[in-house]
């Protein structure tokens, strides 16, 4: 049906427009320079189509980052007059009151910052720049953040590791997701138990365990919790908007790490953070 | 997009008493860019489902659309092109060519299918495999972990529709099965590679983004996407 040359140029014509480098040759009566013609028309189009995805998606985010930059101003001035009420009502019973508006600025604040964060991490605003940086650096960090935590439920970290192994991360991100998965562990962790963080190394990664023995997980959510706003039934009565597991997932992929988890219902959860041991 | 879905697939083996029904009425639905886990105990028919999947066997009844095509309509010769060309296999045993080096193994589907290689792209799978420096080696000259990871390479280098893994680290000591899974699991995601896996081992199967399981040839959880 086809002579083999003509096949040949076909095949040629798809690997090109695969490798977006497809452009006609001559022009001439023949139909296959019709097809050409036609084939550099439909690649057009499609193009088209995905840069116009793309701009909307773009459209979206900058959306997300308006908002978060133009609510902090009404969320400050919030704060402030719930302050001014304070000292006015002195004393009064509706004090009570207050405390639910401080915290609920509280949830919409912290609401807000993930939401910014997600976005920036999303659309590449900022990067994940992973360097080869000391294990213990980075625990140390996250363990020095959550202290004040720890102390108010009269928890106890103990952090394990003593060796002196590098992995490529990136500190100020990589110190967002595990701080959001050790400050998880804090949240259901019963008063007066232990968060254990310990560090396993592998050939190529390393990785980053944190333990505690709190409610655990139900074997049916666990594939679900990194997904961006869930939250497990059982838990809806604690503070969270389920969005710090799915940052943690996020920034980790981007270093070429991964996160695991065990853990069975009341029986405690490990979370493990897998980091890259080199650079690809 | 749905890659992969089965209607109720059975496979039964002999007949009578001593009927076994190693599938018993499945229906799975994969969508693309997932990594999915498919875990029984031995017995359960994974494997056998595996083989039904991946076109090496046909079953007793049912149908699977792979990429929206009816693979079970099709004779044994295009089933075969059809195998080399949308799937992707990772088994237990490397299966990789003794006299063939890693990166000529790594190409071998390609270059069978006629094709020329994507120099770019198997480029980007042999450095997140970190396989860079081990190209010229002779699969005797490396280790396991290091075969398994030329084996996934081989797979992801074709751009398989799916890629089927059937117990990947079943011959790796459990350190090396970490670093083993957990590229499969990293590579996977760069590449938007769908990858259906088969284990006995529930901890391995967590690294899934979703877990099937299956009992007696039959779904006894995670069938059907819960969205």
């Amino acid at each position: 049906m086809f002579g083999r040359r003509t096949l040949d140029r076909l095949d040629r014509m798809l690997d090109e427009a695969i490798a977006g480098t497809f452009e006609e040759s001559d022009y001439d009566e023949s139909k296959l320079s019709k097809v050409e013609s036609k084939w550099k028309h439909f690649l057009a189009a499609s193009v088209l189509s995905r840069e116009n995805v793309e701009k909307e998606k773009n459209r979206v985010k900058e959306l997300v980052s308006d908002i978060s930059h133009q609510t902090k101003t009404p969320m400050a001035n919030i704060r402030l007059y719930t302050e001014l009420l304070r000292e006015r009502m002195e004393g009064s019973e509706d004090l009570g009151l207050l405390e639910e508006i401080d915290r609920q600025v509280e949830k919409l604040g912290f609401l807000i910052q993930s939401l910014t964060k997600m976005s920036r991490l999303e659309s590449n605003i900022v990067e994940v720049k992973p360097k080869r940086l000391h294990i213990s650096e980075l625990l140390d960090a996250v363990v020095q953040d959550i202290l004040p935590k720890v102390q108010k439920k009269d928890l106890k970290v103990v952090n394990t590791y003593t060796g002196s192994g590098t992995a490529y991360y990136d500190m100020k991100w990589t110190k967002e997701a595990l701080g959001n998965i050790v400050d998880n562990a804090v949240k259901y962790s019963p008063a007066g138990s232990r968060i254990i963080i310990s560090v396993r190394e592998y050939e190529l990664y390393a990785a980053v365990s944190v333990k505690d023995f709190g409610v655990g997980i139900r074997e049916e959510d666990t594939a679900k919790i990194f997904r961006r706003f869930y939250r497990a039934e059982d838990v809806h009565d604690e503070d969270g908007v389920g969005i710090g597991l799915y940052l943690a997932r996020e920034i980790v992929r981007r270093e070429n790490g991964y996160i695991k988890v065990k853990s069975r219902q009341g029986c405690g959860a490990e979370f493990m953070v897998y980091l890259q041991r080199r650079r690809i | 997009m749905k890659v992969l879905r089965t209607v109720d697939l059975k496979k039964y083996y002999g007949s009578g008493e001593n009927q076994v029904k190693a599938l018993d009425g499945v229906n799975l639905e994969v969508e693309r860019g997932e990594f999915t886990a498919i875990v029984g105990t031995s017995g359960s028919g994974k494997s056998t489902l595996l083989h039904m999947l991946g076109g090496l066997d046909r079953p007793t009844s049912g149908q699977v659309y792979v990429d929206d095509k009816n693979i079970l309509k099709l004779k044994n010769d295009a089933l075969c092109i059809f195998r080399r060309r949308k799937i992707g296999f990772v088994f237990q045993s490397y299966n990789l060519v003794p006299v063939l080096n890693a990166y000529e193994n790594i190409v071998l589907p390609i270059e069978l299918d006629g094709n020329t290689v994507d120099k770019g792209y198997v480029d980007k799978v042999i450095d997140v495999l970190g396989l860079k420096g081990k190209l010229l080696s002779l699969p005797s000259q490396l280790s396991g972990g290091q075969q398994q990871r030329v084996a996934i390479a081989r797979a992801l280098a074709s751009k398989p529709a799916i890629l089927l893994a059937d117990e990947p680290t079943g011959n790796l000591d459990s350190r090396t099965s970490q670093d083993v899974l957990g590229l499969l699991k990293v590579t996977g995601e760069k590449f938007g590679q769908t990858i259906i896996m088969i284990t006995h081992n529930e901890e391995i199967a967590q690294l899934a983004d979703r877990i099937i399981r299956i009992e007696d040839g039959r779904i006894s959880e995670g069938g059907e996407e819960d969205e």
